[in-house]
């Protein structure tokens, strides 16, 4: 057995020590999740002074700012409607509520809410960061995301977008029941229904891009009424990391055929015989780029593959659908992913002499030496770059109907 | 008429003089004119025994017998089993107050003593603190004949051995300490004779009093020394070179050494297929781990990393916590404590109230609660998933040190959130990787590893696989299934 | 002081007190340190031969040690170099042993900072977890072996969890092209990921405990090659989730691929949390074994009560851990600590095993000259 001796003063001690320990803690870094208000979208914004914003400077709101930028924050307002189910009938009560500033330096804006709103915001549920094109192409990303990118409250899975037009309106929603920065959120997720919509791009992966000083894409979005639609993609140009352009939605298929990155979708083409319309729905898609290096002078071949149904017809007799006509119809949809891929190749090497497709990575990856002499100014040598291409398409089913 | 016997019986008299239970009988021997007297106690001793094989015996002697001697009354005349003598007054009395009968004869200078006792025991019931559906149906009683008797009723075993002793300075009483021979390291078994011997207190009411007075470290929350009801699990034990601890007058046995899975074991993981058996076992970790945290990571995820919970979770319960006015710690306690009051409460109340008490009060206070506003119901689903958690902690003694636990993990989670978590939860590993029970690490067989014993540790292992006895234990003899 | 006899460790046991010191704050950071010497996407073969490196180094002074059974390196180096020479040597080990334990909490600190506890003092971080860390090691080796007996399984477990997870963000591209500008960056980066492998030293102090030193080659191979599976497995699904030029701004490059992915759904949904935890645990075994081994070494230099080092090192080791005025300088100690560690483990032990081998020779011809 052991000695069951205590010392009384230790014991004391310890206690004191303990105690105060727990009555010292106590608060410093609590701070109560209803105290906060957890913001999820941001939108950034050419200079555009709220309303509001112009009244409260008229009262004499004011400090030493440069107006380079306007700031929207998206705050899910549950505050509202929590109390109980009885304000839920309320029908001007939005689950959301949408903050601006303008001013130069974001995380000032960001503290600047604070003294606005009751409940100070906090970052850790960021979802989606919409930019306005026209601002970007104004000041770069790097400076834009800065502060995003080095708070340590910001995740790196927050999404970045462009929008073509005010980016707050992409922040708006017409129901009470939707919180658009979700709504965003989600749309990325349909990429196995349409190619229109590219790899989403977070804030991790776009410091990857940033530091290699690659060009890349971004989705674009546009808002009306509160309604938003992806449509097409901007552009940002890997050596200034600024916008230069936008691709349209037919040029962005194109880039997605030529990067094999889509998930599902389809092609509609019309047969070259009857002009009828022909559907085509993928189920896998594949492409292979090869760099090949002859004499110092570099050229690239994508091989692309593609797997579907034909899921749509417009045959006007209810015709047989037979080997032929598969074949027409192959043929047609190969035809039209082609027409995608130039004008989508068009514009990139042509018209923005940017790589947004990833033909660098290719070249370093199977010719690292060549590539390490390019790197510095792989755009504009891309630009000169042939590339050659091929589509492979197999109609392997046609649905669950056959024959007609 | 000799005055031996009258001296002998103003002694006795006198000495039982405030012991107003006691009888004394005189009595004349058969057909003799020889004089005796009977003393026992009213109530302790069997009357049926003392009408039928004393007193019929001694009064019904034929004449032909005298001069009387104490080995023909001994051998011939007292049909009794348990018989012995005594040389002095002093013991007879101890006796006596036992429950013996003392049978004074004149002529004889010995006193006779006969084992009399009548045991009143309860009828083997089953054990209410350890319940099972599947096992024995048997449970200890207060009786320790019986108890002894239950366990050698196990099966024919030689190499049972029960070591009898007596501890309590002014009430003595027996204990015995019960081990197998041949599996149970002597070493061991000696070190626990040497702390049982070490007792020195004039009482000991039930055997928590010896678990308390030879554990090894007092101030820890967990319990060293495993205490049970069920026969099975003190055989299972001893079979694995434990050694039990049986104290008279408590349906409480003490195992010991235990470690720390055991006390999340159930005999019923044995008796189940291994399949149910492991999944039970692993659930029941899982539930010591939810009833030991849970309400420490509400508190630390709602007053101090908002950020490392789903999204739509954050919002919920920023909805569910608008208008609480308390802080999340305070909510928490109130309702932790709450709970805990029901608990006690429900335990202490008669039986036909206890459980309806308990479900009224659980439903109303909660509902109550999240209907003023007190506190979230988030909280609620907490502090019940938390409650029932800790219900199925198959050792009573286990669930109370994490219940304890439970509100020291809330207080460091409200002073430094997960990182206060995570310091409680090293801290508790530590003390349970520093403290020993009887010489085994309590945290074994987890660390040191001993990858033979994890055949019973977190799964149990087919049974045909588990060749051997724990490692741990040192047994003298290692298998328990010989080799094909 | 000597240790008690029964404070015997199991082979198994120093091999996972190898392992639990090696894996420390380096899990975090080592992606990015090495990223930034190598250059190129081939770090994760820097980190194989500089784990191999670590390895041999770990085998000689394995072998060393034990041919002194039952004495630490600082027992034997007074006996093998005299008490002068040996003596610093062994302060300059305790120096080094409590430097890196008042780096790694200072390390903790940082991140929990960052983290966990915005706003709380470092002074109460670092306070409560020495407190915790020496309630441990009041109880000597064996409950510190039996306890990281028990972080290492948990560790292993939920790391894999996370980093697997987190292979949805993965790209082979990202690694490619393996060796593009040749072997020459790898080998560059070998000085430094051999450096992340620091810990291989403690087989120094260990032996003196383990109940089979014959075994202490086993011990430290095994417990090298379990952080050596890991940092390699962290090098490479940290470059090939956020690329090497996404590794290179990453303060805690690790953290940062955890918080780059979400599953919804799951309870967690965001997984930090875990990885937080297991490292504040590692960080925990880290700390433990270094500011023990220092006190043990102090206890055996100046003949103190090991109670009374454990106590005096409190207030040194935190006041040091508060020395760095920010991170880049607390980088640059730990650089400073990885360059020294080679300078102290490397070539002394390789002294002591010539010293050793040469003094057993003597020995012989002696006990030969007299038999004869």
């Amino acid at each position: 057995m052991r000695r069951r001796k205590v010392d009384h003063k230790r014991w004391i001690t310890g206690c004191m020590a303990t105690l105060i320990l727990f009555l010292q803690t106590g608060c410093w870094s609590k701070d109560e999740i209803e105290d906060l208000s957890i913001y999820v979208g941001m939108a950034l914004d050419l200079p555009y002074e709220t309303v509001l914003e112009r009244k409260m400077d008229q009262l004499g709101s004011d400090y030493r700012k440069r107006n380079h930028i306007s700031f929207t924050l998206q705050i899910v307002d549950k505050q509202s409607e929590a109390k109980s189910g009885d304000t839920k009938d309320d029908p001007t009560s939005k689950p959301y509520l949408n903050i601006s500033e303008t001013g130069d330096s974001l995380f000032e804006m960001i503290r600047e809410f604070a003294t606005r709103l009751e409940r100070p915001v906090i970052g850790h549920h960021l979802k989606v960061i919409v930019i306005n094109e026209a601002l970007s192409r104004r000041y770069s990303m790097n400076n834009l995301l800065s502060f995003m990118l080095r708070d340590n409250d910001i995740r790196l899975n927050c999404l970045v977008m462009m929008s073509s037009g005010t980016a707050r309106k992409v922040m708006e929603a017409k129901g009470n029941s939707i919180i658009p920065s979700f709504r965003l959120n989600g749309m990325v997720d349909n990429r196995y229904r349409t190619l229109k919509i590219i790899p989403p791009v977070s804030l991790s992966k776009l410091e990857s891009q940033m530091n290699a000083h690659a060009s890349y894409l971004l989705q674009n979005v546009i808002a009306v009424n509160g309604e938003v639609k992806l449509s097409g993609a901007a552009v940002i140009l890997g050596k200034t990391q600024k916008f230069i352009g936008r691709l349209s939605e037919e040029e962005l298929l194109g880039t997605i055929w030529l990067t094999g990155e889509g998930k599902g979708g389809v092609v509609k083409s019309y047969d070259p015989k009857t002009k009828q319309v022909i559907t085509y729905e993928l189920k896998s898609m594949k492409s292979k780029i090869k760099s090949r290096v002859v004499g110092g002078k570099i050229s690239f071949h994508v091989s692309i593959e593609s797997d579907g149904r034909l899921i749509e017809e417009w045959m006007e007799g209810n015709e047989t659908i037979d080997d032929e006509f598969i074949i027409r119809s192959e043929k047609a949809t190969s035809k039209e992913v082609q027409r995608l891929i130039k004008l989508g190749l068009n514009k990139i090497q042509n018209r923005y002499k940017t790589d947004v497709v990833g033909f660098g990575s290719r070249l370093s990856i199977e010719h690292p030496k060549v590539w390490k002499q390019v790197k510095e100014n792989w755009d504009e040598t891309f630009s000169q770059v042939p590339i050659t291409y091929d589509v492979k398409l197999n109609i392997s089913e046609t649905g669950s109907k056959q024959g007609h | 008429m000799s005055s031996q016997l009258n001296n002998k019986l103003t002694e006795m008299r006198e000495r039982m003089s405030f012991h107003s239970d006691v009888c004394i009988r005189e009595i004349t021997l058969g057909a003799t004119e020889i004089k005796g007297a009977i003393v026992f106690v009213n109530g302790l001793a069997d009357r049926d025994l003392i009408d039928l094989h004393i007193l019929k015996a001694l009064m019904t002697l034929r004449q032909d017998c005298a001069p009387l001697t104490k080995s023909y009354v001994m051998e011939r005349v007292l049909t009794i089993s348990q018989l012995s003598e005594v040389p002095n007054i002093e013991e007879t009395v101890a006796k006596v107050l036992m429950g013996a009968t003392a049978i004074l004869i004149d002529g004889i200078p010995e006193i006779l003593l006969a084992g009399t006792t009548k045991n009143k025991s309860r009828n083997i019931e089953e054990p209410i603190s350890e319940a099972l559906v599947r096992g024995p149906r048997m449970g200890f009683n207060e009786c320790l004949s019986d108890n002894t008797a239950m366990l050698r009723r196990h099966g024919e075993n030689d190499s049972m051995v029960f070591m009898s002793m007596q501890v309590g300075s002014r009430a003595k009483k027996d204990l015995v300490i019960a081990y197998m021979k041949g599996i149970a390291e002597p070493e061991l078994v000696e070190e626990v004779a040497a702390r049982i011997c070490k007792i020195n207190i004039d009482n000991l009411p039930e055997s928590g009093y010896v678990e308390q007075l030879i554990e090894d470290d007092f101030l820890s929350p967990f319990p060293q020394i495993q205490s049970t009801e069920r026969p099975d699990r003190v055989i299972g034990a001893m079979m694995e070179g434990r050694v039990a601890i049986l104290l008279d007058g408590t349906p409480f046995a003490l195992i010991a050494p235990v470690t720390f899975s055991m006390l999340l074991q159930s005999p019923e993981d044995y008796y189940e297929r291994w399949l149910a058996g492991s999944l039970l076992r692993l659930l029941r970790f899982f539930a010591a781990m939810i009833a030991l945290l849970t309400p420490a990571m509400y508190i630390s995820f709602i007053s101090f990393h908002p950020g490392l919970i789903p999204t739509k979770l954050a919002i919920s319960i920023v909805g569910s916590r608008i208008g609480v006015p308390f802080s999340s710690l305070i909510e928490a306690l109130i309702m932790e404590v709450a709970i805990e009051i029901l608990r006690e409460a429900g335990l202490r109340l008669p039986k036909p109230i206890g459980p309806a008490m308990g479900i009224v009060g659980g439903l109303i206070i909660g509902e109550a609660a999240v209907q003023a506003g007190i506190v979230s119901p988030i909280l609620v689903i907490v502090v019940a998933v938390t409650a029932i958690s800790s219900f199925s902690i198959p050792q009573y003694s286990a669930g109370i040190a994490l219940r304890m636990l439970r509100f020291g993990a809330m207080f460091c989670a409200a002073a430094f959130g997960l990182y206060g978590v995570v310091l409680f939860v090293l801290l508790l590993s530590a003390h349970v990787c520093r403290i020993k029970s009887f010489g085994v690490p309590y945290a074994s067989p987890g660390a040191p590893y001993r990858l033979g014993d994890w055949k019973d540790f977190f799964v149990r292992a087919p049974i045909f696989m588990m060749r051997k006895r724990p490692e741990m234990m040192h047994q003298e003899s290692k298998r328990r299934q010989k080799n094909e | 002081m000597t240790q008690k006899a029964q404070d015997r460790i199991t082979t198994v046991q120093a091999a996972v007190i190898v392992s639990n010191f090696l894996l420390g704050s380096g899990i975090l950071t080592l992606p990015r340190a090495s990223a930034e010497v190598v250059g190129t996407p081939d770090v994760w073969f820097s980190v194989l031969l500089g784990g191999f490196v670590a390895i041999g180094a770990g085998i000689l002074m394995a072998v060393l040690s034990k041919w002194h059974k039952g004495k630490t390196v600082f027992q034997y180096n007074q006996k093998l170099l005299g008490k002068w020479i040996g003596g610093t040597i062994g302060l300059a080990f305790v120096i080094y042993f409590f430097m890196t334990a008042a780096y790694q909490v200072r390390a903790l600190s940082e991140v929990t900072q960052l983290f966990l506890l915005e706003g709380t003092p470092s002074w109460a971080i670092v306070m409560v977890f020495m407190w915790v860390s020496l309630y441990l090691m009041f109880g000597g080796i064996n409950p510190i072996a039996r306890l990281f007996e028990l972080i290492l399984p948990v560790t292993i477990v939920i790391y894999l969890l996370v980093m697997l997870m987190s292979l949805k963000l993965f790209e082979w591209d990202n690694l490619r092209p393996f060796l593009g500008q040749g072997i020459l960056p790898v080998l560059d980066g070998v000085r430094s990921t051999a450096l992340s492998f620091l810990g291989v030293e403690i087989i120094l102090v260990i032996t003196a405990f383990m109940s089979n030193p014959n075994h202490s080659v086993k011990a430290v191979v095994i417990g090298t090659s379990i952080p050596l599976v890991i940092y390699m497995l962290t090098v490479v699904i940290v470059i090939g989730g956020l690329s090497l030029d996404g590794v290179l701004t990453r303060t805690w490059p690790t953290l940062d691929l955890i918080r780059s992915y979400e599953y919804t759904g799951l309870i967690f949904e965001r997984f930090e949390s875990l990885l937080l935890v297991i490292w504040i645990m590692q960080i925990y075994s880290t700390f433990t074994i270094t500011y023990f081994a220092s006190a043990l070494g102090l206890s055996q230099i100046f003949h103190f009560d090991i109670k009374t080092c454990l106590y005096g090192l409190l207030p040194i080791v935190f006041t040091l851990s508060t020395l760095p005025q920010n991170i880049d300088v607390l980088f640059a100690l730990g650089d400073f600590l990885g360059k020294s560690a080679f300078f102290l483990f490397v070539p002394i032990p390789l002294l002591l095993l010539i010293i050793t081998k040469w003094r057993k020779g003597a020995n012989k011809d002696a006990a030969e000259k007299s038999g004869s």
